[in-house]
């Protein structure tokens, strides 16, 4: 019996002593006040759940409260070096999807569209990479974009980029600044990804290949953050240094090509997308995979 | 649903193997520090003068996190050799010092990358790993204060060159 029953019987239980020799005839029913006939009413219908909850009857009769199905049993789901490789890899493709899909629009000409074709290969060597060392450790590679960061991440921005009649999303005003502003929040989010997983791993030599890659990510995201802030490139938020050499605002820029003294493993914030009547746009924040969207070696089989 | 739990025999603090590995890159760190305040007393740095202190800044503050984590086994101290051998390109020409930061951050990002492949506990490898994503990023920067460009110097920009990897392989002059 936890806190809350044992209060619902206390209350009962005042009740029951309040009401004790009392006339019940009219003149006395009359005088029980509108306040008590509620408390009593309360604790009448709350110790008939409290009964309910305690249990333990098996009886076919036909009150029905208190049976309840047996419980699934969780999947044994390890978090091993081959799921977190093969996660990697959907990351990867994640981000391949996402070059993929503005070079498809036409979104980026020039240098932006040149660069992205060199970040596009670089992810597709780093996803064959990851696939590579998983099926050296046994485990079947996972070459296709990470479905969850796909639904909550990926889809949703690209949505807001291109605009989605059907949904009745208009596409947005500065389609180049908001490509690169997505790209910068990914390749940071992936150099993030790579930092993360270095404890995770339990082979060592896996941990620096796994920041081997993480770093090429980290170049791209500086990279993007070098051509969004060509003015400020390494930011100087919290760092102890003289005044003179801080920046002269209390609000970090959206991208620097270094933002911080360690790699962070703090969600990526990313605005995107037209300004709404009120002049609002839609801000994203991107965080490494969590455990609930690791690509497990058990989801083969379902 | 699932019930999640990580697999890894590794130790969580830094074994004594660990801990001088670790000393050895906070040695690097405050000598890397040392280079870049010698080259902003010097007058280099320009219209990215306060990039360069910042840069400074970060590795300061590498060598205080490996002082953290190891304690009294750090050596507080710079790196002698790495501080003279890289001192005359640490001067007033900004380009000069940019480009050989940018060689230095290269050989941090290489010898970091091996250091975490042979860290045993997590605690230190968590750390120098995010001290790589970041020095990475100094690479970029550095070549970006140089006056290159990333689309036609793409590679000095995206690329650990193979010296500095093979480098960090076969010895330990930077870690």
């Amino acid at each position: 019996m936890n806190n809350s029953h044992r209060e619902e019987l206390h209350t009962f239980s005042k009740i029951v002593k309040a009401t004790q020799g009392a006339d019940f005839g009219s003149a006395v029913q009359s005088s029980l006040s509108r306040r008590r006939f509620f408390i009593a009413g309360g604790a009448t219908i709350s110790f008939g759940a409290l009964l309910a909850a305690c249990g333990g009857s098996t009886t076919t009769d036909i009150a029905r409260i208190g049976n309840a199905p047996e419980k699934t049993k969780l999947v044994d789901a390890p978090v091993t070096d081959i799921a977190l490789l093969r996660t990697a890899t959907s990351l990867e493709h994640n981000a391949i999807f996402v070059y993929e899909a503005v070079v498809a629009a036409g979104l980026l000409s020039g240098d932006a569209a040149i660069l992205a074709a060199r970040f596009l290969s670089d992810h597709q060597a780093h996803a064959e990479a990851t696939a590579s060392l998983t099926e050296k450790l046994g485990g079947k590679a996972f070459n296709e974009p990470n479905p969850r960061l796909q639904s909550i991440y990926i889809e949703p921005a690209l949505r807001l980029i291109t605009g989605d009649e059907a949904k009745g999303i208009p596409a947005t005003d500065d389609p180049v600044a908001d490509v690169l502003a997505l790209a910068y929040a990914l390749e940071t989010i992936a150099g993030s990804t790579y930092q993360v997983y270095v404890p995770m791993l339990a082979d060592p030599a896996l941990r620096g290949a796994a920041i081997g890659i993480g770093e090429q990510e980290a170049r791209h995201a500086a990279v993007i953050g070098s051509l969004l802030n060509p003015g400020r490139l390494v930011s100087s938020f919290g760092l102890s240094i003289a005044a003179e050499y801080q920046e002269e605002t209390d609000v970090p820029a959206a991208a620097y090509a270094v933002p911080t003294a360690f790699g962070t493993k703090a969600p990526v914030p990313v605005t995107l997308g037209a300004a709404n009547e009120s002049g609002i746009r839609t801000s994203l924040n991107l965080e490494t995979p969590s455990l609930n969207s690791l690509v497990y070696e058990y989801l083969d089989g379902e | 649903m699932t019930a999640p739990k990580i697999i890894s025999a590794s130790p969580v603090r830094p074994t004594e193997a660990d801990t001088e590995l670790l000393a050895s890159v906070q040695a690097s760190a405050l000598a890397i520090r040392d280079l870049y305040h010698a080259a902003i007393a010097a007058g280099a740095g320009g219209d990215h003068v306060a990039s360069l202190v910042a840069i400074a800044a970060h590795h300061d503050a590498y060598a205080q996190a490996i002082s953290s984590l190891i304690g009294r086994a750090a050596p507080q101290a710079r790196d002698s050799k790495l501080f003279t051998d890289n001192k005359a390109n640490f001067g007033a020409d900004t380009t000069a010092v940019a480009l050989a930061a940018h060689t230095l951050e290269n050989d941090l990002v290489a010898a970091h990358t091996e250091v975490v492949g042979s860290l045993e506990g997590t605690e230190g490898a968590a750390l120098v790993a995010s001290m790589i994503i970041i020095e990475a990023r100094h690479v970029v920067a550095l070549a970006a204060i140089a006056g290159k460009s990333p689309v036609s110097d793409t590679d000095l920009f995206l690329v650990t060159p193979e010296a500095a990897t093979a480098d960090a392989q076969t010895t330990t002059t930077i870690a």
